[in-house]
């Protein structure tokens, strides 16, 4: 069994877990172009190498992020997503419709 | 005279599953609650000693999350620590399991002699407590507790962490997959008694309760009342 080291709960079996996909910053919706938009949506960059992560724990709906080597299948450090996101992410309000 | 579940408004939806042991029921906080099950008391508290499981979903809880709940909880005179996955045991039997930074569930005393969990309820509001939200685990949580000194045997069938007493401590939390499901479970010892309390999803309360007395059976393991579980101290 595979175990991943969650920063809350500590080193669980990897069925506890689901892939929450890439960990990419989101463009402004307002502002970015509908090819910005559709790549964040859609796209993944499917890095062979060190690639950054969402991961949850599920039985304790717990979003963390992990740094994982996709050609080793390893995972190399997991931590809580307050590192990255010190404050609330606000965008600019959307531009007025029509002008 | 016993009780009959079917005429208290509110019962634990285990009872079906609880007559077929035999049990007999009283009322506890409204609810119809197996007190005993089977007729010999002295032996049914030696079967929570050596590997039992009781009912205690008719005992008060409450539940809070939020980013400010710690502050709330603790401006209601709850007494905490930074460390998640650790209950805190409060002076007046009623304990507040901290399952992660901001999310708490607050479990009431066998004898229902505090007043924890009524009083939070009472003074929660949308409007007075900002980053604090009620979590209805009276109604959505069911909670069991299996005791006595197999039990750390008996999870390593159902349980991937190590819940033996020499690895997992008391007032410890593990939110993990028990049979397959998730719960969470809090080494809660009672007296000199090993036990562990388990709170999770209530609509599957029967299936978890069958696949546990399955696992234990090996042990010796049968359900046990109340009754039992007060007399453990």
């Amino acid at each position: 069994m595979k175990i991943i080291n969650c920063p809350l709960n500590g080193p669980r079996n990897a069925q506890e877990f689901v892939h929450g996909g890439e960990f990419v910053a989101m463009p402004d919706p307002h502002r970015s172009s509908d090819a910005e938009w559709s790549s964040f949506v859609f796209l993944e960059n499917n890095t062979a190498g060190v690639v950054r992560e969402w991961w949850c724990h599920v039985p304790t709906a717990y979003w963390f992020i992990a740094e994982r080597d996709t050609i080793k299948d390893e995972f190399i450090r997991t931590y809580d997503p307050s590192e990255v996101f010190r404050e609330r992410v606000e965008f600019a309000k959307p531009p007025a419709q029509g002008s | 005279m016993a009780l009959n579940p079917s005429t208290l408004p509110a019962r634990s939806f285990l009872y079906r599953e609880l007559q077929k042991f035999g049990a007999v029921f009283g009322e506890v906080n409204g609810y119809a609650s197996a007190m005993t099950v089977g007729a010999d008391a002295a032996a049914e508290a030696a079967q929570a000693r050596s590997l039992g499981l009781c009912d205690l979903s008719a005992l008060k809880r409450i539940g809070f999350k939020g980013w400010a709940t710690a502050e709330w909880l603790t401006s209601q005179g709850v007494t905490l620590e930074d460390a998640p996955n650790r209950v805190y045991p409060q002076g007046d039997g009623a304990r507040v399991a901290r399952l992660s930074k901001g999310e708490f569930v607050v479990l009431g005393d066998l004898e229902g002699r505090s007043t924890l969990p009524d009083r939070l309820g009472g003074a929660w509001s949308m409007a007075s407590a900002n980053g604090c939200f009620r979590v209805p685990r009276e109604d959505a949580s069911a909670w069991l507790t299996l005791t006595g000194a197999e039990g750390g045997a008996m999870f390593a069938k159902v349980c991937g962490v190590d819940l033996r007493p020499h690895k997992f401590p008391n007032n410890g939390i593990a939110q993990t997959s028990l049979a397959r499901m998730n719960a969470i479970i809090m080494r809660a010892d009672r007296g000199n008694t090993l036990a562990y309390d388990l709170v999770f999803d209530l609509a599957s309360a029967v299936y978890l309760w069958g696949a546990l007395l399955d696992a234990m059976a090996e042990f010796g393991g049968k359900p046990v009342g109340l009754d039992a579980i007060k007399a453990l101290g």
